[in-house]
């Protein structure tokens, strides 16, 4: 009998902490309809810094360890970090697309609203919101723009307008598409290892240039030293995804 | 005789000089007259623009007041289907383009550069941005993040602050450009209402699926909205003055010159 009792006060209690958090939610739908930021860990960023070799990052192992070694700075190195980067094929060696690198989604960047808390914007719900694979998914556009690609500390990166150094030039190697080029021309420094001769596709991470407003595919760098990338108002940062 | 030519020299010889060092300074290619601004200010009656019409003159008298009224003018907006009254397109109101703005920078070269119409074009945008999408002064439209306050969704404060957060642009138009088919009220009564949802019937759905009183706006800074759309980025709280800074709006809309 004492002990019928006591899970009848056990579910009692289930129930009235149920009732409670139903409360709970519903205040946080109905404040005027403003949903209140929820905490999803950061999965996007723009790095901070380049690697200071202009197009030579190591190739993608070199720039996906740059992506890691940032993130872990930050406490963010429980994820598997991969750069937004394609490279082109090469004879044995098929082409990869930056789109196929980055997971799922969806992912979020680490900022603060605009009076100030902590949060985590959401940049994009899916690949197909992120690139536009539909016509009415590319009119759009997706989460990702100047105010909302943050570097892994929270800072927006310096664009057209802003005190120099400009560095919104973010290194892709890909087309709008987030796929890598198909023709003969060089489009991604080498495959990420010229610090010299070649040239590499940017977006522009305040979708502000070359009468576009392309994120990951805006034009072509004039070289691929660093000076080449500083010439164009770039520094060879680029765009990190968490992939788990 | 010598005194003359000696006077020849003295005139033409000096304006020859200037109008080559003019030429010299000159633009090599010439400046394009603006067709296309951000108004600078409301009508102020919320989405009630006095529907088109009332709308157009607003552009035509904007722009008349800084010499550019030589130009007939539209306001970028779209009209849902009444009983006996078609739908009006924004996109079939602006001419075909290209458009430039108050310092002549090109906004778009033509209809599907502007709204995206293939893939590709959607993709790349169009050069609508922030820096480029200035009213007919030449002033910024202070976008997201400018100046924010607490106090950028009360219209009363916002009237007086001129820096503070107003990016919504009136359009009522689907991202193609074109007017909504469904039954859903996305033009403030094709731009004729003022009223706001009955109270408690604001469940925070800025896209009002249950028919209350709603504008579609988009952002010429590109920020916000979860797209960043210039043309239709989401709806809006209601259709009052007072509604419309409550998502960052004060009324304010796209003119393009047709001519």
């Amino acid at each position: 009998m004492p002990e019928k009792r006591s899970v009848l006060a056990a579910l009692t209690l289930v129930l009235l902490a149920s009732f409670l958090v139903l409360a709970q939610e519903e205040q946080r739908g109905g404040q005027q309809g403003r949903p209140q930021p929820q905490h999803h860990p950061m999965s996007f960023f723009v790095t901070s810094v380049g690697l200071g070799k202009g197009g030579d990052l190591g190739g993608l192992a070199g720039a996906d360890a740059h992506c890691m070694a940032l993130a872990t700075a930050v406490g963010a190195g429980n994820h598997t970090w991969h750069a937004y980067l394609s490279t082109q094929a090469r004879p044995g060696q098929p082409a990869v697309n930056a789109r196929d690198r980055i997971g799922t989604g969806p992912w979020y960047n680490t900022s603060r609203s605009q009076l100030g808390q902590p949060q985590n914007a959401n940049i994009s719900q899916d690949l197909g919101e992120l690139h536009g694979d539909t016509l009415i998914q590319a009119q759009r556009g997706s989460n990702l723009f100047k105010q909302s690609a943050r570097t892994e500390k929270g800072e927006v990166i310096h664009g057209v307008g802003d005190p120099p150094p400009i560095e919104h030039d973010i290194l892709t190697g890909s087309q709008t598409d987030g796929r890598a080029y198909t023709d003969k021309a060089d489009h991604t420094c080498n495959n990420w290892t010229s610090s010299g001769a070649g040239s590499a596709q940017v977006g522009h991470s305040d979708r502000i240039g070359n009468e576009n407003a392309s994120w990951n595919s805006s034009h072509a760098t004039t070289g691929c030293s660093q000076a080449a990338l500083e010439s164009t108002g770039g520094s060879g940062l680029f765009y990190c995804f968490a992939v788990n | 005789m010598r005194k003359a030519r000696s006077l020849a020299i003295a005139f033409t010889a000096p304006s020859f000089l200037a109008s080559c060092f003019l030429l010299a300074q000159q633009n090599p290619a010439p400046r394009h007259p603006m067709n296309f601004f951000v108004t600078s200010s409301p009508i102020g009656d919320g989405g009630n623009l006095g529907g088109l019409a009332g709308a157009d003159a607003h552009c035509q008298t904007l722009a008349s007041a800084v010499g550019a009224g030589n130009h007939t003018w539209h306001a970028y907006l779209s009209t849902q289907a009444r009983p006996g009254q078609p739908a009006v397109n924004a996109r079939d109101r602006i001419g075909t383009g290209p458009w430039y703005n108050v310092k002549g920078e090109m906004i778009a070269p033509d209809l599907a550069h502007l709204h995206g119409d293939t893939l590709e074009l959607a993709r790349l945008g169009n050069n609508l941005n922030k820096l480029t999408g200035l009213t007919e002064k030449g002033e910024t439209v202070p976008g997201l993040y400018d100046y924010a306050d607490v106090r950028d969704n009360d219209w009363d404060y916002v009237k007086t602050t001129p820096f503070s957060n107003r990016h919504e642009m009136l359009t009522g138009s689907q991202p193609d450009g074109r007017a909504f088919t469904d039954s859903v009220d996305h033009t403030c009564n094709n731009w004729t209402s003022n009223k706001d949802p009955e109270p408690g019937t604001a469940n925070g759905n800025l896209n009002a699926p249950d028919g209350r009183p709603n504008a579609q706006i988009g952002f010429p800074d590109r920020n916000g909205g979860g797209n960043g759309s210039w043309n239709s980025s989401h709806g809006t709280r209601g259709c009052s003055q007072e509604s419309l800074p409550k998502t960052h709006g004060v009324g304010m809309f796209y003119c393009f010159a047709i001519n």
